[in-house]
């Protein structure tokens, strides 16, 4: 579905991702996992268009996604759930989804879609009519999700959303995401630090390190890897 | 007694009709640096340019002949405003889209250097060439509305108070523009792409909107809007090609007393600043009007630094 090949991409002169490739099937639940500053968040922005690449092609469903300008990938079916939320502050809850319903299929299936947001995160049908910059980190972070599906996304990329959350709010979003892939057979692409939740929940994984794919691999492998269990999961 | 009485609602009424007029001018520039943060400092010659507009479509283009001298005016500046906003839409597509938008988001002062200099150099092409096009000799938009009143009373203590007919439909047309304008960005959802398009250009992208679409409407939009307030105040006061210098600085004034980036602040802001400059005429020689609205707008701004309706915090 989503195929990222020798991706070469960062700020000024400098690259911040160096001849990444990854690659993503339909249904699938990957994971890219690594330190801070890997690059996991500028492969995002990479995707959306909001980063430039120098080298690489990035091809989504057969388009050539580089060709296509930022605003419209996500009529093709790419949910893009931010690092740090940013949901829209001054737009209430309820507006903050229908901008996640700007595309084409979130128009058709809108009303289908916001009965399956509220059914999986009942707080934002509480919140509705709140505006999203009065709400605490985790309702924002379950607005973005609940924005993201909004569209009807065909690929639904999350990054990191346990960023700066409660443990146990980090926990619970965590599970909501399985329980949300579980119902609707998502594709997720989902960037994390917290690497023992996500290589226990994906399909396969990717360890991005300072800007290189460093160790790919199913869930099996990758969490029986040694230097995975030493630098990541502290055994 | 009821002469002072009579003076000062004389004086609060007209503060009022003058100040929906100047609300619904400093919306238009309010809308445009509140959804794209770009300074614009040819507003004031595109309000010339409505005018102008207005004028032209009342005298030369038959709206006068067939609405005649009573209401011609009227339409004649409610055409005005479209026509600028299809000016202003180009304006933003070959000239403004160049150093604002996306494409600048990632510079250092996202662009708001060249963005200066642009539109100051707009509005500098604007009013010269409005020297050329349209003379130096003063313009106005007549009707007889103009010279004539309502008498409101007599009231308590025998009081009456004059409404300016123009005026009063000034006011009027401002406030049912701005309801529709309101109703626009609050409830329609390309007003709401709008406000998403403000509040965080990334994020608004990642949703599929165009950012740059999106700045280029409300351009247009914010255009239009000061052409119509320009149209309204052209019944009143006469106008010349350089007019705009006259009122951008008001146009300011009442952005920041509102909130930078509030659209109903912006109103509000506007409406403030027509109260206090015929209010203090009832203290003031009419002279220092223009001084007495700029101590009240210090006064305000250091007790309430964000304006009227601005936020405290910064977007993210």
């Amino acid at each position: 579905m989503l195929r990222i090949e020798g991706l070469t991409a960062g700020y000024s002169a400098i690259p911040v991702l160096n001849d990444v490739s990854i690659k993503v099937d339909e249904g699938q639940f990957v994971a890219i996992v690594g330190p801070n500053g890997a690059g996991k968040t500028t492969l995002f922005k990479t995707i959306s268009g909001i980063v430039q690449p120098s080298a690489g092609t990035i091809t989504f469903e057969g388009h050539d996604l580089l060709a296509i300008r930022p605003a419209q990938r996500a009529h093709l079916g790419i949910a893009h759930v931010p690092e740090g939320r940013q949901v829209f502050p001054s737009l209430t809850v309820m507006e903050n989804l229908e901008m996640g319903a700007m595309t084409e299929a979130g128009q058709r299936d809108w009303k289908h879609n916001i009965e399956r947001i509220f059914e999986w995160l009942p707080i934002l049908a509480e919140r509705r009519g709140q505006f999203a910059g009065t709400l605490s980190g985790g309702q924002q972070q379950m607005l973005a999700i609940g924005r993201g599906l909004a569209g009807s996304p065909k690929l639904l990329m999350l990054d990191e959303p346990s960023m700066g959350l409660a443990p146990t709010i980090a926990d619970f979003i965590f599970e909501r995401l399985i329980e949300i892939r579980r119902q609707s057979n998502l594709t997720i692409l989902l960037v994390e630090q917290r690497v023992a939740e996500a290589l226990e929940s994906a399909d396969h994984g990717y360890v991005l390190e300072a800007g290189r794919v460093a160790l790919e691999g199913n869930n099996q492998t990758l969490r029986a890897d040694d230097r995975i269990r030493k630098a990541y999961l502290g055994m | 007694m009821t002469q002072a009485l009579e003076g000062f609602l004389q004086a609060l009424s007209a503060g009022l009709l003058i100040g929906a007029v100047y609300g619904l001018m400093c919306v238009g520039l309010g809308l445009i640096f509140g959804v794209m943060r770009v300074i614009n400092f040819a507003q004031g010659d595109f309000m010339m340019l409505g005018m102008y507009a207005a004028f032209y479509f009342f005298t030369a283009f038959g709206v006068q002949a067939a609405f005649g001298n009573t209401f011609g005016p009227f339409v004649a500046i409610l055409l005005a405003g479209p026509v600028l906003a299809v000016f202003g839409y180009f304006v933003h597509l070959t000239l403004i889209s160049r150093v604002s938008g996306m494409r600048t988001s990632s510079l250092e002062g996202e662009g708001h250097y060249a963005q200066l200099i642009l539109t100051l150099g707009i509005a500098l092409i604007l009013q010269n060439g409005g020297l050329l096009v349209f003379g130096s000799v003063l313009a106005s938009i007549r009707t007889p509305l103009s010279s004539s009143a309502w008498e409101l009373g007599p009231m308590f203590y025998d009081v009456s108070v004059f409404i300016n007919k123009a005026r009063g439909i000034d006011a009027v047309v401002s406030l049912v523009t701005m309801l529709l304008l309101t109703l626009m960005i609050t409830r329609s959802r390309i007003g709401k792409s709008l406000r998403a398009a403000a509040d965080n250009p990334t994020a608004a992208t990642y949703m599929g909107i165009d950012v740059d679409r999106a700045h280029r409407i409300a351009f247009a939009i914010g255009t239009g809007i000061t052409a119509i307030a320009g149209g309204l105040l052209a019944t009143n006061y006469p106008f010349h090609p350089f007019v705009g210098v006259e009122y951008v600085i008001v146009m300011y004034a009442g952005v920041v007393l509102g909130g930078m980036g509030s659209i109903i602040g912006a109103f509000w802001g506007g409406m403030t600043i027509g109260l206090v400059q015929q209010m203090s005429t009832l203290i003031l020689p009419t002279q220092l009007q223009n001084a007495a609205i700029f101590v009240v707008f210090l006064l305000i701004i250091f007790f309430r630094p964000q304006g009227f309706f601005g936020r405290m915090v910064e977007r993210t």
